[in-house]
């Protein structure tokens, strides 16, 4: 277990990369706040029947990353609990897909808000405690559209690339203070938000993918801890991308 | 030590200066408070009261009366 002892903060936790990050922490020994938008009774069973077969607690923590003081209220409930934070994983995310010129402004700052804003404000709260402790690990999920561009996803990849210039700069600022920051960079991995994209696209990006299929959601995670863990000590400012080789 | 002594205290050992200095002092007022020393500041009030300061109020505690007044509007602090 690469993890034992340490706690996290993993925002997004009710599906996808999110949930798949909060099983891969716990099973590798970590305690973890679990955040989520909404409560959800099925994700609360997972939750404790997690945390159980793996001997760590998992709370649950709902906020809704458009409302900054629910942010805020999420926060201040996990500061309460005094314990050390160890890792800090950004994962929560949205995105709505147009082209450039049919893009409304408002949805545009919405989309920014979630992926950007919000994860910045965790960020600035929660890495505040970590540089008390003098340790500590922050992931950041950014995307490969924020590297390469992708038809229809201006908002979301701006916003993701959004989040590669704060993991450099944050990796510089933080790292006399012993807090590594550093982002990945999935490509079309399958969860719900591809699930949606017509069939036709998928096929058409899973052929120019070198490994010539879509990506779990746990080759997601597991890089993830990789990067939460002492494995990587040496590593700070780097995007890595698990993209199957474009 | 009172809330006062404490807070006093907390800015002559984060900035390395004399109670004597503190009265009028406004950040980069000594070399010590640049912006890396008010990270430190902050750091420091954070633990010795026990609070986590809003962004704002960090921003805002431009001066040794300044950052008492925020402690004691914005977090209950009473001296």
């Amino acid at each position: 277990m690469l993890l034992t002892g340490k706690n996290a903060v993993i925002t997004g936790c009710l599906k996808g990369i999110g949930r798949s990050t909060l099983e891969t922490i716990a099973i590798n020994g970590s305690n973890v706040w679990a955040c989520a938008l909404a409560p959800d009774e099925e994700f609360e069973i997972f939750c404790q029947d997690l945390a159980n077969e793996n001997n760590v607690w998992i709370k649950p923590v709902y906020f809704d990353l458009s409302d900054h003081e629910q942010i805020k209220t999420a926060l201040k409930q996990i500061a309460s609990d005094k314990q050390p934070i160890n890792i800090l994983v950004n994962i929560a995310g949205m995105t709505k897909d147009a082209l450039f010129h049919m893009i409304p402004m408002d949805q545009m700052k919405l989309i920014f808000e979630v992926n950007f804003f919000a994860q910045m404000y965790i960020t600035q709260f929660i890495t505040k405690l970590m540089v008390r402790q003098k340790v500590g690990s922050v992931v950041n999920i950014s995307s490969i559209s924020a590297l390469d561009g992708s038809y229809g996803q201006l908002s979301y990849s701006a916003s993701k690339a959004a989040i590669i210039g704060a993991t450099k700069t944050l990796s510089i600022e933080l790292a006399d203070k012993g807090v590594r920051v550093n982002a990945l960079a999935p490509g079309v991995i399958d969860t719900d938000m591809v699930k949606a994209v017509p069939e036709d696209i998928i096929m058409k990006r899973i052929n120019q993918i070198s490994l010539k299929r879509l990506g779990h959601v746990d080759e997601v995670s597991k890089a993830v801890l990789f990067l939460a863990s002492d494995l990587s000590d040496y590593i700070s400012g780097q995007v890595i991308r698990i993209d199957g080789g474009i | 030590m009172t809330n006062d002594e404490l807070y006093k205290k907390v800015f002559c050992d984060t900035f390395l200066i004399e109670e004597s200095q503190l009265t009028g002092l406004a950040y980069q007022g000594v070399k010590s408070w640049d912006s890396i020393g008010h990270m430190a500041l902050v750091a420091a009030l954070e633990e010795t009261f026990d609070i986590m300061m809003e962004t704002d109020d960090i921003i805002n505690m431009s001066s040794f009366e300044k950052g008492k007044e925020i402690l004691i509007k914005n977090y209950a602090l009473e001296f």
